[in-house]
């Protein structure tokens, strides 16, 4: 018999490697052969180096043992068996795997919710190419030291100055707000989404044409760019291009160019954009004076400025506040005041801007609010994996059995690691989509509860997606690990032998975790009902004025001649008076709840100049005061026997207290300047909140004009509506031919300057509700665990003559107190953050201890209620059976 | 129609196996083809196209034959499966066909 040589080492082990455990027996054995014959022929040495040539060439074969059917990896058949075994466990528990899973979905539902409620407040202005080197210029005026006028608008001659002498200014662009009837072919509508805006409006924003050409539509006077809506709703079908619209029936417009609707996240919305031009050449006058060009303090108009990428706003504000020194020093000294223009970036505005005439002023978002619910976003989640953590170490015991076997079997604590953890992305999946379930059908309802607009599109966003990712993978690290180096580091002989009792370390953990759950729980239920108290607080305050049963139509705009305006509006207010259901009538320039865009200087007779200060002014008839209800508490009304009054004025005490008088007896009969005409004052009324009791009360003066009207206003007597209503409509359509009929109820109309609190709170109200849903998801699971645990000694307490009542009490002792420290603890931290979100508001509640009482006593009672449960069923059960018990 | 194609090696391991009947595995496969076509194979080479025609559906194989000389290791035996034939008859009468259609006069061309 031959001996037999053995190959290379080298060789061999090549071959090894390249074709794995399964194919090397028969394919060494081929090479084996070869090698063999070749010592017969070639001699030893040459054999050797061909079989090691064979070898290395048989690299190009290095995928067989992959694409061979017989391969199979152990650590997939172990990943198949960690699957079986979770599924296994859940199903085996099937309340606790529920609880888990559920509080898991809750938590991660609500905290994309408020992640899509937070990205879309925040992404306001954000659709602009531009949007990071945008600016708003802003308007801020001092007198004597104090900020008398903080104001979104700002004056026209300030964006052509900035861009004449600041070099970062790439352009400017400013938008004057109207309001009118527009007419087209007997179609009116009143559109209060009206602008004036310079050419380069459509340019520096991403407002973009669907047809126009966005270099020539808006330079000539007369022209019109209009939305798509807009187009739609007067045009139809037809080409909207090269048409005729009159604005208040007076002014003509061509229409250059239809633009693509203004998504809702804009701070500023518009239908239609009058050419700047427009506006200048009505505002000429007989020297040539151009004041919408020209002007240093009629500020109306939102000014923006696109600047140069990188430049330093800092720096460019002081800069910019040296060169005004020079150019304003003549205006300053006259009036002693001080202006000045701040840039604010135009994606700070939705969120962090509460400014006088702000574009869309009810819309507003607020930043602390938002910031609010990241945090909660964040605390219901840990919340959610905080229960897993909780859940599974209880459980631990159970699975220390399994842990033994294994470990005896052979495996190592990094396989059990990953047994565990792998079980935790199991669970934290199916509670992903399970959440996401949420996410999708619930969003309909999200919204109707909120009044956002968030829809399903975000399902196809990346980021999104990235988020979810990110949840999902911190979730399944953060609430698997704990309990994986748990549940791997038990000994095996310990276990085994069953000597192995509840960790003395993981319950201490457990309690802190029960404890931060119901802290951050109570800290949400105070919070909610802080939030409510304020409104509460807000709604029910004394306004100073009645706005029950009243009646608000908008006055004509649209009016043929001139000369017939005062007449047609006295006829008017005759003909409607004379229905008996009709208390008052007045006409005005304003009315509670809306902004007063009207301005002046007043001052005292006896003071120079200087003492000049800014006032609201509103134009009111004889009846303004009484229908409203408003208090005069000093001097009288105006009436209609004083043939004097057109030279009298009534202030707010705020107004009083403005112009330096120490009480408001001692204001009435004094003269003021108001311009340069003199007036007397006659009458003093109470601070009514004009505005929202957000607001501090801003002085005020009321003029008597007796037929210029932009609201009329109706009183109506109890529950007579509908008749006053038609009347009111059709003596409207008689008088003012072509003006639409457009009326609201006051308190309606008072009350939405609420929505954003009234949003904010049924948002909180929402989370708070998930967020002790899920906490007490977890302390039913933990508590009914840890009186299946004591099973065996309820029994023999039961036996020895223990009755239900003490043995529940033993049973919810440690967790009541857990939830009572967690009160504790959250009382005051939301003391704390409720205070800051309350000074806020110029009228605030005191916060007091009833709301913590309250909270406090809530939680406990639905944790009563939760452990509970579990405890008297146990507590319940025949001592014999528990007994026999494992 | 790719798994279907058949490389020219790949044919001529193929019919190798179909010519060696029950004695194809790859060492004498390599020697055979060596033989027939008077060129060098390595055996590797011989390895991927049998293990390939294998995944293709045309080789079918099994155990067996261990000897001293293999220190021990079992043959892997290839046998050609109906595929196969199918696919070599289909080839070879491609060829055929291809051949009766070169014209007359490009032999007298080449052959002249």
């Amino acid at each position: 018999m031959e001996a037999h040589s053995s190959p290379p080492k080298f060789g061999t082990f090549l071959l090894r490697k390249i074709y794995g455990q399964e194919l090397f027996d028969e394919i060494s054995g081929d090479l084996d052969e070869l090698y063999q014959d070749r010592i017969a022929t070639e001699g030893k040495f040459l054999a050797g180096f061909n079989y090691l040539i064979d070898a290395a060439l048989s690299i190009r074969n290095y995928d067989l043992k992959y694409k061979n059917k017989v391969t199979q990896n152990n650590s997939t058949a172990m990943l198949k068996n960690y699957i079986k075994i979770t599924l296994r466990t859940l199903s085996k528990n099937k309340v606790y795997s529920g609880l888990n899973i559920m509080g898991l979905a809750l938590g991660i539902a609500a905290c994309l919710f408020i992640l899509q409620y937070v990205s879309y407040e925040r992404s306001y202005d954000k659709f602009h190419e531009n949007h990071e080197n945008l600016y708003r210029i802003l308007y801020k005026v001092h007198q004597n030291g104090e900020l008398n006028i903080d104001c979104a608008a700002a004056v026209p001659r300030v964006g052509p100055f900035m861009k004449e002498n600041m070099k970062e200014v790439v352009d400017y662009a400013r938008a004057y707000p109207q309001s009118g009837v527009i007419t087209y072919n007997n179609i009116n509508f009143r559109e209060d989404r009206i602008h004036v805006v310079d050419p380069s409006f459509l340019k520096i924003f991403t407002f973009p044409l669907v047809t126009g050409d966005v270099n020539s539509c808006l330079t000539e006077p007369n022209t019109v760019v209009i939305s798509e809506t807009a187009a739609r709703k007067y045009f139809g079908e037809d080409d909207p291009i090269g048409k005729m619209i009159s604005l208040d029936g007076e002014h003509s417009l061509g229409v250059t160019g239809v633009a693509k609707d203004v998504p809702n996240n804009s701070h500023i919305k518009f239908d239609f954009l009058i050419s700047f031009e427009t506006l200048n050449n009505r505002t000429r006058d007989e020297n040539g004076n151009v004041p919408s060009e020209t002007s240093w303090g009629w500020y109306d108009y939102n000014s923006y400025v696109l600047l140069e990428s990188g430049a330093n706003i800092e720096e460019y504000d002081k800069r910019f506040s040296e060169l005004l020194v020079e150019e304003r020093r003549e205006d300053r000294e006259q009036y002693n005041m001080k202006d000045e223009f701040p840039l604010q970036p135009i994606t700070d505005i939705h969120l962090y801007s509460n400014l006088l005439q702000e574009s869309e002023p009810e819309e507003q978002g607020d930043g602390d609010a938002v910031f609010f619910l990241t945090i909660i976003a964040f605390f219901i989640l840990l919340i959610a994996w905080i229960n897993y953590v909780n859940l599974s170490t209880a459980r631990s015991i159970e699975r220390a059995k399994e842990v033994g076997v294994r470990k005896t079997m052979g495996a190592y604590k990094k396989q059990l690691v990953y047994q565990f953890l792998a079980e935790s992305f199991i669970l934290n999946f199916i509670a992903l989509i399970l959440g996401l379930l949420i996410v999708v059908l619930g969003i309909q309802y999200f919204n109707q509860l909120t009044g956002s607009v968030l829809s399903l599109s975000f399902l196809l966003n990346g980021t999104f997606w990235l988020v979810v990712g990110a949840i999902y993978l911190v979730g399944s690290l953060f609430s698997g690990i704990y309990p994986a180096f748990i549940l791997s580091s038990y000994k095996p002989t310990d276990v085994l032998k069953g000597k192995l009792s509840t960790n003395r370390a993981g319950n201490q953990l457990r309690r802190v975790l029960v404890i931060f759950q119901f802290a951050s729980s109570v800290t949400l239920i105070a919070g909610t009902m802080v939030v409510y108290q304020q409104l509460d607080h807000m709604s029910s305050i004394d306004l100073g004025f009645d706005m029950t049963e009243t009646l608000v139509i908008k006055g004509p705009q649209v009016f043929g001649a001139d000369s017939l305006y005062q007449s047609t509006m006295q006829a008017f207010k005759n003909e409607i008076i004379k229905n008996p259901e009709i208390e008052f009538l007045t006409s005005a320039t304003t009315v509670p709840g809306t902004e007063i865009f009207w301005t002046r200087g007043i001052r005292r007779a006896t003071g120079g100049d200087d003492s000049r200060k800014t006032s609201y002014i509103a134009a009111v008839d004889y009846d303004y005061f009484p229908a409203y209800d408003i208090d005069i508490i000093a001097g009288r009304n105006f009436g209609r026997t004083f043939t004097t009054d057109t030279g009298s004025v009534i202030l707010n005490k705020a107004g009083i207290k403005m112009l330096g008088f120490s009480s408001p007896e001692e204001a009435v009969d004094n003269r003021i300047y108001y311009g340069d005409r003199m007036k007397t004052i006659v009458g003093v009324v109470e601070d009514y909140n004009q505005m929202s009791v957000k607001s501090e009360v801003a002085p005020i003066m009321f003029q008597l004009v007796q037929n210029f009207t932009q609201f009329f206003t109706l009183k109506l007597k109890m529950g007579a509506y509908q008749e006053a209503f038609d009347k009111a409509e059709t003596e409207y359509a008689r008088f003012f031919p072509g003006n639409p009929f457009d009326y609201f109820f006051l308190d309606d109309h008072f009350n939405r300057q609420y929505n954003n609190e009234r949003t904010f709170s049924k948002v909180f109200t929402l989370f708070a509700g998930f967020a002790i849903i899920v906490a007490c998801l977890g302390l039913f699971g933990l508590s009914s665990f840890s009186a299946l645990q004591r099973t065996k000694e309820i029994g023999i307490r039961k036996a020895i003559g223990a009755n239900i009542s003490s043995i529940i009490f033993l049973l919810s002792r440690e967790f009541l107190l857990l939830v009572l420290i967690g009160n504790l603890i959250a009382w005051p931290v939301s003391y704390l953050v409720m205070n800051t979100w309350l000074d806020n508001f110029a009228t605030r509640i005191d916060i007091g201890i009833p709301v913590y009482l309250l909270s406090g006593f809530a939680v406990i009672l639905i944790a009563a209620i939760t452990v509970g449960y579990k405890t008297l069923i146990t507590a319940k059960t025949n001592p014999v059976r528990a007994l026999r018990y494992e | 129609m790719k798994g279907t194609y058949l490389g020219e090696f790949e044919e001529l391991i193929l019919l190798t196996v179909a010519a060696l009947g029950s004695e194809a595995y790859a060492v004498s496969v390599k020697e055979e083809a060596g033989n027939i076509a008077s060129r060098k194979i390595n055996i590797s080479a011989v390895h991927s196209a049998l293990y390939r025609l294998e995944d293709k559906g045309f080789l079918s194989s099994d155990f067996g034959g261990a000897t001293q000389k293999r220190g021990g290791k079992s043959k892997r035996y290839f046998k050609v499966t109906n595929a196969g034939i199918e696919t070599l008859k289909t080839a070879k009468e491609m060829k055929e066909q291809l051949w009766k259609n070169i014209p007359q006069l490009s032999f007298t061309r080449l052959f002249a």
